[in-house]
């Protein structure tokens, strides 16, 4: 039992490590704008996206494509991992700003 | 931003709505005190504007996974909840009345917490800017009622089933919903890598994309997702197939067949 547990641990502490490797790429929400509005990221690659919400107001980050969700609080960051994703273009939108919060993460 | 309004109040009001209509007929059912389902909408409520309020702090636990660990946390826990809700319809129900009624005062208070907060930080925005406040008050009204007329609808349709059916009916449709728990809940824990991700396994988003209406009700019902990885897929058949496997068991022991065997 205790070989078992060992090795699950070993096995979650492998990925985390991995989970580490993972490139970053920064996104800012200004205005309730996206900068970049338009992410290049490695395809086939799990990436570390990084939000940085310079805004007072909370920002839903959400995009159908990529199967992402999380509330972004005000003039505070967050942190959501994205892919392995296949080359292509992935939209992603501010689901409380959705007229202007708009943007793409592009595999390539 | 009406439209926006509307359709974020609708989109959280959709799934907690519609659990919330089957656990009311569930109560009905089982002629159980209907006030428990309305405390548990009250808590809710209240848990919600608590957790909206510590949003902040909540996000930062766990390496800025606390927002996704906490929310997968409760919809674990409405999995468990809802599993021993549909062990306990029945003929051979495994909990009493009023610990089951206390369960779904459980059950309803974590669907709201959760959904309540997004729509209370949503609103966090609005608050100070009087130009717009009313109309996205207005606005949001409108989703709330959408969301409560699919729910009524809903209820209304279980309650005048056959009661030989109704039981059935609900053990079945709490069953995909708390397998929908557990898929949304296993998508958070993928967004901050606690679960590996992967390719997805197929992609159904040019039939079924997930935001059109009808994607939007398969996903608050069923955990509907267009492109699901490998292990959102086992997990969501696992849950899914649990609930009828105990439901199995469990009445087989509780008519004592397994101790003639």
């Amino acid at each position: 039992m205790a070989k078992q547990v060992l090795l699950v641990l070993g096995v979650w502490l492998a990925g985390t490590a991995v989970a580490q490797a993972a490139p970053v790429v920064e996104l800012e929400i200004r205005n309730h704008l996206f900068y970049p509005a338009e992410l290049v990221v490695p395809a086939n690659t799990k990436v570390k996206l990084l939000v940085i919400n310079h805004d007072a107001t909370p920002e839903e980050f959400e995009s159908y494509e990529l199967n992402r969700e999380k509330v972004i609080m005000g003039n505070s960051k967050a942190v959501i991992f994205i892919g392995p994703l296949s080359p292509g273009e992935y939209p992603f939108f501010g689901e409380f700003n959705m007229n202007t919060a708009q943007g793409k993460v592009i595999a390539q | 931003m009406l439209l926006n309004a509307i359709i974020i109040v609708l989109r959280e009001t959709l799934e907690a709505g519609v659990l919330i209509s089957v656990l009311l007929s569930v109560a009905r059912h089982q002629q159980l005190a209907r006030g428990a389902v309305v405390q548990g909408l009250l808590l809710g409520v209240a848990g919600a504007m608590i957790y909206a309020v510590n949003l902040q702090t909540v996000s930062e636990w766990f390496d800025y996974a606390g927002q996704e660990v906490i929310n997968a946390a409760m919809q674990y826990l409405i999995y468990a909840c809802l599993l021993l809700v549909c062990l306990s319809i029945g003929r051979a129900p495994l909990l009493p009345g009023l610990a089951l009624q206390r369960l779904l005062r459980l059950v309803v208070m974590l669907a709201v917490i959760r959904e309540g907060a997004e729509i209370l930080l949503f609103y966090s925005s609005y608050w100070h800017r009087s130009d717009v406040l009313l109309r996205v008050l207005t606005s949001g009204f409108m989703g709330l009622m959408i969301g409560f007329s699919v729910g009524a609808l809903c209820y209304y349709t279980l309650i005048n089933l056959p009661l030989m059916w109704a039981g059935r009916v609900q053990r079945v449709v709490l069953t995909f919903m708390a397998a929908g728990m557990v898929a949304q809940a296993t998508q958070l824990l993928l967004q901050v890598d606690w679960l590996p991700g992967g390719a997805p396994l197929w992609d159904m988003s040019a039939w079924l994309p997930e935001s059109s209406l009808l994607g939007e009700l398969a996903y608050a019902t069923l955990g509907y997702e267009a492109a699901p990885t490998p292990v959102e897929v086992g997990l969501y058949l696992g849950a899914l197939l649990l609930i009828p496997v105990a439901y199995t068991i469990a009445r087989k022991w509780r008519t004592g067949t397994l101790l003639h065997d």
